[in-house]
């Protein structure tokens, strides 16, 4: 392997797994707070919203996943190498 | 493809251990027809599908009124599914969905806990190594593309060719993007589902490398959970995907 | 990592086969043994409830019989209780009568005893007057 592509796949494969967290992070946040207010509002709802947040939550997991699929892409199945 | 890799490389140095090794994009090739296909990922699926059916015959080789043992477990199994179709398509629509999204649910279910729960690696293969079936991009492209077939077969049965409203029926102007949707629809579902368990087992395997004993279990234990969290997704996107082809616009809006 | 091949027709094959043999020995059996154990459940609730509301109608009616009969009881024993006080009443008067004529009797059998007890001691008086009379008189007269 090229040693530029593999040090540049690296480093692509680290910068996007980090910036791919960002996002989902954040949205994760929100949404565990709202969560929270809600059952804090109305507490007998809790098994619903706590059903309705790990849903949530795992499609926002999912775009960080879509994230570190393309570093593995990078480290384990690289194109260019 | 390419089965050196980076970070193969750089953890060269800890095969001197036995303990563990990681292995990623290395399959044991076998030759049907004239077809390739991944040998210890069917191996695995197999013997998944094994487990499901004997337990199934176990369970309901003597119904009885008042359950016990696997039959309660196994009716508890199925109250579940049928809870999580019932909320996703309704009441009234939700029967005969019932046994695909269940064995969505549960294949994906076992495939996940097999990969974590049974210790594969005791068995050697010639090549490749034996893991959930789940963690191949074969098999979560394989359900996914089924999931789609059947959102699809939802929307004909039920409405004929007037299915092909619900791409023009707001405006047609967003026809371009409802036809990409039914592409990332499989697209994000077996990409979560993959990414999801193979992220799993590598971090499990990474963790095992650098430290063999209990430091990785609670990796292991969050990993259990993502897995039936992930099973759990995949089985309810796939029911809001069928409700949403057997709803689309129209008649059935005033129900809501 | 991607690379795909006949491993994913034949996991479709197979999951569907998969579907097909778990709705045969899995769905289908066990769905049918809910639903019969919730129809069983339903005839044996309906049933309970119409029996509880016959046990309950019985009840009511036992109840009412009961306050019936406490009354009647308590009826008897008041016409009992009023009966033997008439009785008692009865015999009370009988005796305060038969006491009173008893006392009324002797007191004119004592009335009579003293008339003639006093007629007897005015005879006498008059006797004894006389012979005081014919003692004192006789010595002069004599």
């Amino acid at each position: 392997m090229d040693p530029l592509v593999a040090a540049a796949s690296v480093l692509a494969a680290a910068l996007g797994i980090g910036i791919s967290t960002i996002g989902p992070a954040l949205a994760q946040g929100n949404a565990a707070g709202k969560a929270v207010e809600g059952i804090a509002r109305q507490p007998e709802a809790e098994g619903k919203i706590r059903g309705t947040l790990l849903l949530c939550l795992a499609f926002m997991e999912s775009l960080t996943i879509y994230g570190l699929v393309i570093a593995l892409v990078l480290l384990f199945a690289n194109p260019f190498a | 493809m390419h089965h050196s890799s980076l970070l193969l490389d750089s953890f060269n140095w800890f095969t001197a251990l036995p303990l563990a090794s990681l292995e990623v994009g290395q399959h044991l090739y076998w030759q049907i027809g004239g077809l390739k296909v991944h040998g210890q990922v069917l191996i695995t699926s197999w013997i998944v599908i094994g487990i499901l059916v004997i337990v199934s015959v176990l369970a309901t080789r003597k119904v009885e009124r008042i359950p016990s043992g696997l039959q309660n477990f196994m009716e508890y199994a199925l109250e579940f599914v049928r809870d999580l179709t019932k909320n996703q398509i309704g009441e009234k629509e939700y029967r005969p969905w019932v046994p695909f999204i269940g064995t969505l649910f549960l294949f994906i279910f076992v495939s996940n806990w097999s990969g974590a729960l049974f210790p594969w690696k005791l068995i050697s293969l010639p090549e490749g190594e034996l893991a959930a079936p789940t963690n191949d991009i074969n098999t979560t492209v394989a359900l996914a593309l089924c999931t789609s077939f059947v959102y699809f077969y939802a929307g004909f049965r039920k409405k004929g060719l007037g299915y092909f409203r619900k791409y023009i029926e707001p405006t047609p102007v967003l026809l371009p993007i409802a036809i990409l949707e039914d592409f990332t629809k499989p697209l994000s579902l077996s990409f979560r589902l993959f990414g999801n368990i193979l992220a799993d087992e590598l971090v499990v395997a990474v963790l095992v490398l650098l430290v063999p004993l209990i430091v990785p279990l609670p990796v292991m234990l969050l990993g259990l959970f993502t897995s039936g969290i992930q099973a759990l997704v995949f089985a309810t996107l796939a029911g809001a995907y069928i409700h949403e082809s057997l709803e689309g616009h129209g008649d059935e809006e005033e129900a809501h | 990592m991607f690379d795909f091949n006949g491993t994913l027709p034949l996991m479709m094959f197979q999951f569907f086969l998969l579907v097909a043999v778990l709705n045969a020995v899995f769905f289908k059996p066990l769905t049918q043994a809910i639903d019969e154990r919730d129809g069983f459940i339903r005839t044996n609730n309906t049933e309970a409830r119409e029996r509880l509301e016959k046990a309950k109608r019985l009840t009511e009616q036992y109840e009412q019989e009961l306050a019936g009969t406490r009354k009647q009881s308590q009826q008897v024993l008041a016409d009992a209780q009023a009966e033997a006080q008439k009785i008692a009443q009865a015999q009370i008067t009988e005796a305060q009568q038969q006491v009173q004529a008893e006392v009324m009797q002797a007191q004119a059998e004592l009335e009579s005893q003293k008339q003639s007890a006093f007629s007897e001691l005015e005879k006498q008086v008059d006797t004894l007057s006389q012979q005081i009379l014919n003692k004192l008189l006789g010595a002069t007269l004599a």
